[in-house]
């Protein structure tokens, strides 16, 4: 039952841009950290970018489950998470995570931030204490407040996508990787098994 | 870049010695790792060495896996010798590479025998083999060496499980090493369920860590049946469960553990279900464990009425001690249990939080049929998630089926 990253975002016209990010990558190996980070800021923005303001979201990709919730003035956050962490618990920490992002920092700053310029520290310590979501005590407020048929479900990235896109191109075009998890990522899909190596 | 034979053989060559070199270099290496890295660099080592992890360029790994396989396979056709060292060494790179490779496991066991064998002191000559004292009573220099073997086994094993779900050879060698390393011990089987209790919480599907639980139960089942059974006093069992060279735990404590019967074992069990399911709704495994951990009850209870003249006042006594419930009437029902019954379990209690469990409501303690029916009801009268309601819907139809007929 992990968590392994939480993302705040802006969803600017046509693409969203990282203000600040928590990773927690201890359960990859050494080696695969950079790459793995790399895949989830990907991912992250990825996600953002393809979902309406004002809804919530849970995307499935192999083992992994992403919750992603974009306000309606376009702040976005994104969970990724492990298939059995419950869900209800990701959205209460995205509500609260940018409810305080949005006092903290000022709106003016959000279209144009980045993890460099954007002062919010608060994101480590909340992925380090929601990694066990019953000290985080949220879940009996959850099951008052959320409205779960609203939750938006999709079973693969791919059905984020217009249609004839394609993700080994966004992937290729992406400036949040790098040239070996680019590389990496190309022999991966070559044999059917990403980040698989075995 | 096609490679011929020779070429590719002293490749391996060239890569295993760099990995034994940098094993020297440095000895507190803690994690071999693969990175990735689809070509190689012309004349570059695939090994990396970075503070006390050891990376290897994933190019390799299609040369040295079967390279490695292949050397444990003549190993053990005698075709060629490996010293224990360089067996650990292989075996513990295979695993790191592929946590679920089953010949280097059984590799493995075979290195364990071997070391048991040399462990064993010549009065157990008589015993069944695979079965070591390991309360000896001097408290030789051999159950030292035992008890840390146990210990690093139990590592190993743990970190194989993460490393991949349901990770069914890690979880089988670990219920191997308990059965041929520490038989009968009751200490040790309590401490593994107390201990496990964390893990399988935060791994509510996987499956085989489930199982483990339900192989402690079953042998805490047995071993506390047959301590009721001996009619010999309670003097042999702690020598069976006392630990030498004082591991803080006194002939108090090993009598408490010993005594806490079999009805409060289940009650725990099952709360600990209740208290993952209610949790966690929609996983499959939780209700499988219930069902196993129910079954095996229900099979115990029908045992224990067929035994009617040995012990009745077990089914109905959960907070007296053994001595104490000889010639209790049976048909007297105890409600009220101790709650305050320090076993191991109070070490790993803050993630569950007993005391807010405590104030939920009434605590599921006697396990029974009625009991269940109500929990099931209460489940679907309040789950909002589809799964979790096919899976109680599911449950009762079973303990109707199965059980109650």
């Amino acid at each position: 039952m992990k968590l392994y990253s939480l993302s705040v975002l802006y969803k600017g016209i046509n693409k969203s841009n990282l203000l600040k990010a928590a990773y927690d990558l201890s359960s990859f190996s050494f080696f695969q950290r950079s790459s793995v980070q790399e895949f989830m800021t990907f991912t992250s923005a990825l996600i953002v970018e393809r979902s309406s303001t004002g809804t919530r979201s849970s995307i499935k990709e192999q083992e992994y489950l992403c919750h992603v919730y974009v306000r309606n003035d376009s702040l976005g956050g994104v969970v990724i998470a492990d298939g059995e962490y419950p869900s209800r618990v990701c959205f209460t920490l995205l509500d609260k995570v940018l409810d305080e992002f949005s006092r903290q920092v000022d709106s003016i700053d959000w279209p144009s931030g980045s993890p460099a310029t954007i002062s919010y520290t608060a994101l480590d310590s909340y992925l380090a204490k929601y990694q066990n979501p019953r000290e985080a005590d949220a879940m009996t407020k959850v099951q008052a407040e959320l409205d779960e048929t609203k939750i938006i479900l999709h079973n693969t990235m791919e059905s984020l996508l217009e249609r004839g896109e394609k993700l080994d191109d966004l992937v290729q075009k992406s400036e949040h990787l790098g040239t070996q998890s680019k590389a990496f990522y190309k022999t991966a899909r070559k044999q059917n098994s990403c980040c698989e190596v075995m | 870049m096609a490679e011929s034979e020779e070429e590719v053989d002293v490749l391996v060559q060239r890569v295993v010695k760099d990995i034994n070199n940098a094993f020297k270099k440095n000895p507190n290496i803690d994690e071999i790792g693969l990175i990735p890295c689809p070509e190689a660099r012309y004349n570059r080592s695939p090994i990396v060495l970075v503070e006390n992890k050891l990376g290897m360029e994933s190019w390799c790994v299609k040369f040295l896996l079967p390279f490695v396989h292949n050397k444990l396979l003549l190993y053990r056709q005698r075709k060629q010798w490996l010293d224990r060292e360089a067996l650990i060494d292989i075996t513990c790179t295979l695993l790191l590479l592929n946590p679920d490779f089953t010949t280097a496991w059984n590799v493995r066991r075979w290195v364990l025998q071997q070391v048991l064998r040399q462990c064993r002191p010549r009065a157990a000559e008589q015993k069944e083999p695979g079965e070591v004292e390991l309360g000896g009573a001097q408290g030789s220099p051999p159950n030292e060496r035992l008890r840390r073997v146990l210990r690093d086994e139990m590592k190993v094993c743990a970190e194989a499980a993460g490393r991949y779900p349901s990770n069914y050879n890690a979880w089988s060698h670990r219920i191997w090493v308990l059965q041929n390393l520490a038989k009968g011990n009751l200490k040790i089987l309590y401490d593994e369920l107390s201990s496990m209790k964390l893990w399988v919480s935060t791994h509510v599907s996987d499956h085989s860590g489930f199982h483990y639980r339900q192989f402690l139960m079953k042998a805490l089942v047995a071993e506390l049946s047959r301590a009721t059974d001996a009619s010999c006093g309670p003097s042999q069992d702690l020598h069976r469960s006392h630990w030498p060279n004082g591991d803080g735990v006194g002939p108090a404590a090993a009598e408490e553990s010993r005594t806490a019967s079999v009805p409060e074992l289940f009650g725990k069990e099952l709360e600990l279900c209740t208290d993952l399911i209610e949790t966690y709704p929609g996983h499959e495994t939780l209700w499988c464990h219930r069902r196993h951990v129910f079954f095996l009850w229900y099979h115990w209870r029908k045992e224990q009425s067929q035994d009617v003249g040995r012990q009745p006042s077990l089914l109905n006594h959960t907070d007296e001690t053994l001595s104490g419930s000889l010639g209790a009437s049976a048909g007297r029902n105890v409600q009220a249990m101790d709650v305050d019954l320090a076993l191991e379990e109070s070490k790993q209690t803050s993630y569950t939080q007993d005391s807010k469990r405590l104030k939920r409501g009434p605590l599921q303690l006697r396990p029974g049929l009625p009991s269940e029916h109500s929990f099931v009801t209460k489940i679907l009268s309040g789950c909002r998630s589809p799964e979790q309601g096919r899976f109680a819907a599911a449950y009762r139809k079973w303990l109707d089926s199965v059980i109650g007929q």
